[in-house]
């Protein structure tokens, strides 16, 4: 049996209705608990984000990407290992902080 | 109709048919009701360039659509309403999904401002057919349709091909827009034929040239990419044998001198075996289903394994591969071809021919020339595909029939068998066979359907009847849900729960709505009865009463490698042993 670890799967994706629940839909299909779930535009104009914490095995974490990637209005998706957890909150703290210095 | 600048304006009901017609469309199976009345009004003004068949339920319609795009190679059309005739499209949806059907389905759907409410035949189609179709898309608004549609057809049809799902406002058919025709062959997300590396077909090349005992197992993808004869070509120059998938019967030839018939657990012997004893495993168009492969920890352990497929996600999915190769099924089979080498000395060494004479003896001769008893459900479809030469397009329902089907039908020609695979919908098969006629009027369409499942749509007779639609209906009747009967008796102590059927007189039925029956019990006046029902093209049910209590063999039990293959209730063929 493989083990589960936590992975951080992101996705990019054309703004597109009913988008987060196709993509939400094969996370439960598989039986895959959402611990985390952001969806925000990217840095690319038009382009948006899914960035997605979920505990699974390898195997799973590769399928759910490629079936991700499978959906018609999803441009690329990606998996990886999570081990800068906090990696969200910090660039979104540093983020805000600059955007405060340049205000001062 | 007004001139504007760069089309006209018109109706968005007006819209949808004009954008039907621009993608090529000439055949709509469907239902009205009351959310897509204003399209079928517009409708009545198109008779002449769009044929409506009226089916007898909203099911009947997408499964004719289905049998019509795997005849055709065009997508399926369906037209239903709301609420009701929406859902009842949903099975036919998740049935073209697994099995790679293009079909293009436009439900109505109440106005956009009734939207949320619970309103009259209002559901919510997109979110429940978004999970099982390639795209699913709600038009609220008239300017939207021709690029929803032209868009639907590229989607339906392009890469690996499924069912689309347009969820069609009733304002929006009612409102008025500038037609401009609109055509889609490009989505900037979406790409559905991905190219093969060079790597990956250089290193595919060198390992089929080093194979002793290469063996390709092929499916669907190569009727669906056009490879029929890219794969024979393949296959000639390799000197390599080759089983199919369900779904990938009648892509070679059935007499092809590498075929070794169907795999799986109903497949022939020479190809489960070839499976277990090859080195080389090459897949192509195919997706390693359960069916198939047995369980999947002693499926081909002793081989390395090459799958070709245009779609990644399917690629390790359930069998791990030594390599995978992306792209379409006939550029990697002709290049592929193009690159080994000629003439490469292998190790089979009659391996088929032997298997081929077991099961000959211990399965194909009782089930096909019985000498005694009454008629067996192999020998109808065997005196069937001698009658017609291989030369008729075969549809199934799903369960015994379906699986004596694949067995002893006989093709010369690709897209001629038309089943329900991977999602097993009983009641497929007399709608499907509908469409298959209607794709294909010059050919003979036999149906083979249990009495379990003619009963699931049986409602379509209606449409037969309106439409005069020439489909021969062969009935294995044996009064029983054949299928889960053998294995209540094979796997369930022959507790027999609720598999015994009653069944209507079918002549009666049949003289209901107008259509030859015939019924037969007496294998001596088989012939002439086939004969009779292939002499014209008129619709005709051949009502068989089949033995009872026959059981479909081979059988790689569930839980069983593929080399575990039982040959008759007690006779059992163990790969190794």
């Amino acid at each position: 049996m493989e083990s589960e670890k936590l992975y951080e799967i992101t996705a990019y994706t054309e703004n597109q209705v009913g988008l987060l629940s196709s993509v939400a839909g094969i996370f439960t299909r598989r039986s895959i608990n959402i611990e985390k779930l952001l969806v925000y535009p990217s840095k690319i104009e038009g382009i948006h984000k899914f960035k997605i914490l979920a505990r699974t095995t390898e195997k799973n974490a590769r399928a759910v990407v490629l079936q991700m990637e499978k959906r018609v209005d999803v441009v690329k998706a990606f998996y990886q290992e999570d081990n800068e957890r906090s990696f969200m909150e910090i660039v979104s703290v540093g983020r805000f902080l600059k955007e405060r210095e340049n205000k001062q | 109709m007004t001139d504007t600048p760069n089309g006209w304006m018109l109706k968005g009901s007006q819209i949808l048919l004009e954008s039907l017609i621009n993608q090529g469309v000439d055949t709509i199976f469907g239902y009205p009701g009351g959310s897509i009345m204003p399209v079928y009004d517009a409708l009545y003004d198109y008779a002449d360039r769009l044929r409506h068949i009226l089916v007898r339920h909203e099911q009947g319609a997408i499964h004719a659509a289905q049998g019509y795009a795997r005849v055709k190679n065009f997508p399926g059309t369906v037209i239903v309403t709301s609420g009701p005739g929406a859902t009842n499209v949903i099975t036919g949806v998740a049935d073209a999904m697994i099995d790679s059907t293009p079909v293009v389905v436009i439900a109505g759907q109440v106005a956009s401002a009734a939207l949320g409410t619970d309103a009259f035949q209002e559901t919510d189609l997109i979110g429940m057919t978004t999970p099982i179709s390639k795209w699913a898309y709600q038009i609220r608004r008239p300017k939207d349709i021709a690029w929803a549609v032209a868009r639907a057809y590229y989607i339906a049809a392009s890469g690996r091909p499924g069912p689309v799902v347009l969820d069609f406002t009733k304002d929006a058919q009612i409102g008025m827009a500038e037609y401009i025709r609109k055509d889609c062959n490009f989505i900037r997300s979406y790409v559905p034929v991905p190219e093969p590396t060079e790597a990956s077909l250089a290193e595919a090349a060198a390992m089929i040239d080093s194979a002793r005992k290469p063996f390709v197992v092929y499916g669907h993808g190569i009727i669906l990419s056009g490879a029929e004869k890219e794969l024979a070509g393949f296959l000639d120059k390799g000197d390599i044998p080759a089983g199919s998938t369900m779904l990938g019967l009648s892509a070679l030839d059935s007499d092809n001198p590498h075929y070794t018939g169907m795999l799986g657990m109903h497949g022939s012997l020479a190809s489960n075996v070839l499976t277990q004893e090859c080195d080389l495993l090459i897949a192509v168009g195919m997706r390693f289903d359960d069916r198939v492969t047995g369980t999947i920890s002693t499926y081909a352990k002793q081989a390395k394994v090459i799958h070709i497929d245009i779609d990644a996600s399917e690629i390790g999915k359930n069998i791990p591969v030594d390599l995978g190769i992306l792209g379409d099924a006939r550029e990697v089979l002709a290049e592929l071809t193009r690159r080994i080498k000629p003439d490469v000395k292998r190790d089979w060494d009659g391996e088929k021919a032997a298997c081929d004479a077991v099961e000959k003896e211990k399965v194909i001769d009782p089930e096909v020339s019985p000498a005694e008893g009454l008629i067996k459900p192999g020998e109808v479809i065997a005196a069937v595909a001698n009658a017609c030469e291989g030369k008729a397009i075969v549809v199934t329902d799903v369960g015994q029939n379906q699986l004596f089907a694949s067995r002893y039908s006989r093709f010369k020609q690709s897209r001629s068998m038309i089943t329900s695979g991977g999602l097993g919908t009983m009641g497929f098969g007399l709608p499907a066979a509908i469409g298959a006629k209607v794709a294909a009027p010059e050919r003979p369409v036999c149906l083979f359907v249990g009495d379990g499942g003619i009963q699931m749509t049986i409602q379509e007779l209606g449409t037969i009847m309106q439409d005069g639609i020439g489909v021969k209906v062969i009935l294995l009747n044996n009064n029983w849900l054949g299928n889960v009967r053998q294995w209540q008796e094979l796997f369930f102590d022959g507790r027999y729960s609720f598999t015994r059927m009653q069944n209507p007189d079918y002549e009666k039925l049949a003289e209901a709505y107008g259509i030859t029956c015939l019924s037969l019990e007496d294998r001596a006046e088989m012939p002439a009865a086939i004969a009779q029902m292939l002499a014209d093209d008129r619709p005709f049910i051949l009502n068989v009463h089949v033995a009872e209590a026959d059981n479909v063999f081979p059988m790689i039990p569930p839980g069983k490698s593929v080399g575990e293959i039982m040959l008759n209730d007690k006779d059992w063929f163990v790969y190794g042993k």
